[in-house]
């Protein structure tokens, strides 16, 4: 397997057997004929890539619902990648897969496609808190599903957990951990629940009828997450990510954090180069039909600058357990990060926030507020 | 001198005057109808939007009546809120007669009342006129009831009209000629005049509006401002009909305005009396009140950048303010700034407004604060308007602040509210006197600085708005005075220091606190808010630190929103002041100061 060393490549899978009332991914209802000319698209995407130049190590198929297409389809995708760019022969590779996919064909086929890690959109372990979500698997199915993918060995199984939701008592968030923990997979991400708009759950919190869980609440509820999991063996590598071992962690997702190059092709994704990011059309009947046409499908990309992209670099890096380089903040962007803020930072030390050590990390506490964190310091180069 | 007729009109907000003061003019053709817009006299937008005259405008009208004769009709535009009762008092002053205007459908209001015992003060011959006769909720029965009950004046001569729709305008007109006295006084008699108002022209400098009491105003004239003691020149004179038309004298009884190379406002005294220099007036008209400054506070601009422009700013709003002053402060959370003086609070919201209006400035004010005159253990004395300049408590041996005589005037049933509002104020000797059947007026004896934060306010609620205010300065006395800080999370804020009377300063400092904790927003870290006298805690809040701030879920496409929605908030940062590594967002600033009111 690979080191990591290279490029990610991201692939989208838009289709859902519903859409989650709280998703803000680009996600459309699943359609056989639909699925057919998107994957038709993609392909056709694919082949039109050609960054020479990067070597890709990882492999990520997100969604959506990438667990709801066939074994076939999910070669040949793969098949076209390898085609157009350089893609290590041992590129690490994860897929996303919704419970109610999960059985003993599945597994072998992905096992087959030689997926590393295997993400499981299991969410909660809670009836009640599962129909709340509009999910459509039940607790017991969420159960089995990571056992038998536990079973079928492979080198990662994570499972995702989403917290947060509006009168969610503690208790409840606690014992879906536990219950987590004693199936003992490689890897957790716990996500607070996030109202974006545009979702169902959005307007329905602007129509009056979705409450919002108050900020201390959430806290408390962050905080438990962290205890509750480290408790159990995993460390948190980032603000919503959690593994047992350094070998567990998400190859891909960690390129996102340190501004490696990743290139992501279908619906909506995003792609990051250098200093460039650019993304792809985020409606899937224009997606289609530009590619239909031969055209490639971007909608829009940037520039960064250097104070732009050294604010992604401080929010991005404050995001994770190992903190910030200040040494390489000093020498990619002139910011002395720890001179500059000398008064706020030490004081963010005394109050347990933070810790400065050559780095400079946030403590549970300190990435529970990370986003006031980063906004509190001055980033202008000396 | 028998064909001019002086007279303003009274009213409670929103009753039509300034429509009814539209449709006088029309009537008169002092305009052509190309030219009119609304609120024609209100030349301010703060006027103009609110509704509210702030600065009296005159203008003179000539109405042929129906005698046939032409009449000189000077309509001389009172401020509409009795809260500028001194430039009210100045307009009364200039007139013989006063329209009485109240809404049909709306009836006597509480400043149609207050407004009234003003007029009458200055026994001014009053004409009720009923406007919005047209309005379908017109009730003119119970309206003409409440004249006769609450004003005391008889129903049956007031006028009916809609301003609005420009019915019985002319018969408005007609009671003007009528019913309103022409002017007294002597036309051999040395000259005395009341200079009632002054504009500043930025071509020929300050121009006086002025009331002709005795003798004649003649261009090329040497006049005497008897209080400033200064002579000039006139350049010219006459009417003001919307705009300036000189005709060479002003007669006695007559309205214009007067140009004598006065280069600014701060040269004339508004109040001032004008008289000849060659045969000066042995007596100047009584009730002049010179505009010094009582309440002082501290302006800053939001942004540390913009000082510059607030000098300017300030220099310009002085050319047509003569009350203001200021000089410059500094202040270790706010920066560079203005100490400022004002005649009263509704001074300094005037001021403020039209900072923020016609300057454009975002603005910062301290809480206003009165002079105290210190005597130090050393024997030396000193005056203190500003919380950072007093003196350490053990080098103080007496303070002293200025008392005023409130004079309120209200219905009868508010007696007891109102007695005990003044009490509350640590009013003395206060007294009450029937004016009338059913008037009674209140006086007490009371600091200065009591009024100055929420008296207005209480008085209005306590008397639903049916009393009327104002206040004449007193002397000095000895006071019990303490400065209180506001620590925020342990740096004092110097532009929150306040002097508070010592029995109330831990009430002002939990309001303080009070206002702040709910007004800075929650940081990652506790902060605490106190007041203190000497450094010994008085009040205390604390701003729990927040426990959740952080993005769930940053990956590919998250990351380009995620930073311009960070880049975004820092930018909204700067327009937060910040006090150490607390950001405290202007509302703070002006929670603080107004709403004292709310408790």
């Amino acid at each position: 397997m690979s080191s990591g060393g290279g490029a990610g490549l991201y692939l989208h899978v838009p289709f859902c057997s519903a859409v989650c009332p709280y998703c803000d991914f680009a996600v459309v209802p699943a359609d056989a004929s639909r699925s057919a000319r998107y994957v038709q698209a993609l392909l056709t995407e694919l082949a039109l890539l050609g960054e020479e130049e990067l070597s890709f190590d990882t492999i990520y198929f997100g969604g959506g619902t990438p667990s709801a297409l066939s074994r076939a389809d999910l070669e040949s995708i793969l098949a076209a990648a390898r085609r157009s760019l350089a893609v290590e022969d041992d590129a690490w590779l994860a897929l996303e897969a919704n419970p109610e996919d999960v059985d003993a064909a599945a597994l072998e086929g992905w096992r087959g496609l030689g997926v590393n890690m295997l993400s499981l959109g299991v969410q909660s372990f809670q009836a009640e808190e599962l129909r709340f979500l509009g999910r459509r698997h039940s607790a017991a199915e969420g159960e089995r599903a990571v056992r038998e993918a536990l079973t079928a060995g492979f080198d990662i199984v994570s499972v995702d957990l989403i917290f947060g939701l509006p009168g969610q008592e503690p208790e409840n968030l606690r014992d879906s951990i536990r219950r987590l923990a004693e199936l003992d997979p490689q890897h957790v991400s716990c996500y607070q629940l996030t109202v974006h708009e545009g979702t169902p759950f959005h307007r329905r919190r602007q129509q009056g009828r979705l409450l919002e869980l108050g900020e201390s609440s959430q806290g408390e509820l962050f905080e438990l997450v962290h205890s509750e999991l480290e408790a159990a063996g995993y460390s948190a590598y980032e603000v919503s990510n959690f593994a047992k071992t350094e070998d567990a962690r998400s190859l891909h997702n960690q390129k996102y954090w340190d501004h490696s190059s990743y290139l992501g092709a279908g619906l909506a994704a995003h792609s990051f180069s250098g200093r460039r990011r650019w993304w792809n059309e985020p409606d899937l009947e224009r997606y289609c039909s530009r590619l239909e046409r031969g055209e490639r499908p971007l909608a829009g990309g940037e520039e960064l600058d250097s104070s732009e992209l050294a604010l992604e670099a401080v929010m991005l890096g404050l995001r994770r357990s190992r903190g910030l380089d200040l040494d390489r903040l000093r020498a990619d962007y002139g910011l002395n990060l720890l001179e500059r803020n000398a008064a706020i930072i030490e004081s963010y030390v005394e109050d347990g926030l933070a810790v400065v050590d050559g780095r400079l990390r946030l403590t549970p506490r300190g990435l529970a507020v990370a986003d006031a964190v980063v906004r509190s310091l001055d980033l202008d180069p000396a | 001198m028998e064909h001019i007729r002086n007279f303003c009109i009274i009213a409670h907000i929103d009753h039509g005057k300034s429509t009814l003061a539209d449709r006088l003019i029309q009537a008169c053709g002092a305009v052509d109808d190309r030219k009119f817009r609304d609120q024609i006299l209100d030349s301010m937008d703060i006027e103009r939007e609110r509704g509210i005259t702030i600065k009296s405008n005159t203008v003179t009208l000539e109405y042929t009546a129906a005698d046939g004769e032409v009449y000189q009709l000077n309509l001389i535009d009172t401020p509409g809120h009795v809260d500028f009762s001194h430039e009210v008092r100045r307009s009364l002053m200039s007139c013989e007669g006063a329209l009485l205007l109240v809404d049909a459908s709306q009836g006597v209001e509480a400043q149609t009342v207050a407004n009234l015992y003003l007029a009458m003060e200055y026994e001014l011959e009053l004409v009720p006129v009923i406007n919005k006769i047209d309005l379908p909720a017109a009730d003119i029965d119970r309206v003409s009831e409440e004249i006769d009950a609450d004003l005391g004046l008889d129903p049956f001569e007031a006028i009916q009209c809609s301003a609005k729709n420009n019915i019985g305008i002319d018969g408005v007109l007609e009671a003007i000629v009528e019913r309103l006295p022409s002017p007294g006084g002597d036309p051999e008699a040395p000259l005395k005049a009341l200079v009632f108002d002054a504009q500043y022209d930025k071509y020929r400098g300050v121009v006086m509006l002025v009331r002709v009491e005795d003798g004649v105003i003649r261009k090329g004239q040497s006049i005497r401002l008897m209080y400033t003691e200064a002579d000039h020149v006139v350049e010219e004179v006459g009417y003001l009909k919307l705009e300036k038309v000189a005709t060479g004298t002003l007669e006695t009884g007559s309205v214009g305005y007067v140009i004598a190379g006065i280069k600014t406002i701060q040269d004339i005294n508004i109040g001032d009396t004008m008289t000849e220099t060659e045969r000066p007036a042995k007596e100047p008209i009584p009730g002049y009140r010179e505009a010094k400054p009582v309440v002082y506070s501290s302006i800053y601009p939001m942004s540390s950048e913009d000082y510059g422009d607030l000098t300017k700013a300030l220099d310009k709003l002085k050319l047509n303010d003569a009350a203001l002053t200021f000089t410059k402060v500094s202040s270790a959370a706010l920066g560079f700034g203005f100490r400022c003086g004002f005649l009263g609070l509704l001074h300094l919201d005037i001021v403020q407004e039209r900072l923020e209006r016609e300057f454009g400035m975002s603005l910062l004010l301290s809480a206003p604060t009165v002079q105290y005159d210190v005597t130090l253990t050393n024997g030396e004395e000193v005056v203190v308007d500003n919380p950072s300049f007093f003196p350490d408590a053990g080098d103080v041996e007496r303070v002293e602040e200025p008392y005023i005589k409130a004079s309120i005037m209200i219905p009868e049933k508010f007696l007891g509210a109102v007695m005990e509002l003044c009490r509350e104020q640590r009013g003395e000797k206060t007294q009450f006197d029937y004016l009338a059947v059913g008037r009674v007026e209140v006086t007490s004896e009371m600091p200065l600085a009591e009024v100055l934060f929420d008296f207005y306010d209480r008085l209005k609620t306590v008397t639903r708005g049916y009393g009327s205010f104002d206040y004449d300065a007193l002397d000095y006395r000895a006071t019990d005075i303490v400065k209180v800080d506001i620590m925020v999370n342990k740096e004092r804020v110097d532009a929150l220091s306040q002097l508070v009377h010592r029995e109330k300063a831990r009430s002002r400092a939990m309001h303080y606190c009070d206002k702040l904790s709910s007004t800075i927003p929650k940081h990652q870290f506790k902060i605490p808010i106190q007041g203190t006298i000497g450094g010994t805690i008085i009040a205390r809040k604390t701003i729990n630190a927040f426990r959740k701030d952080v993005t769930a879920k940053c990956y590919g496409g998250d990351i380009t929103r995620k930073r311009k929605l960070l880049e975004k908030q820092k930018k909204g940062k700067q327009k937060m002041k910040m006090v150490g590594s607390v950001e405290i967002p202007q509302e703070a600033f002006i929670a603080v100061l107004k709403t004292e009111k709310e408790k």
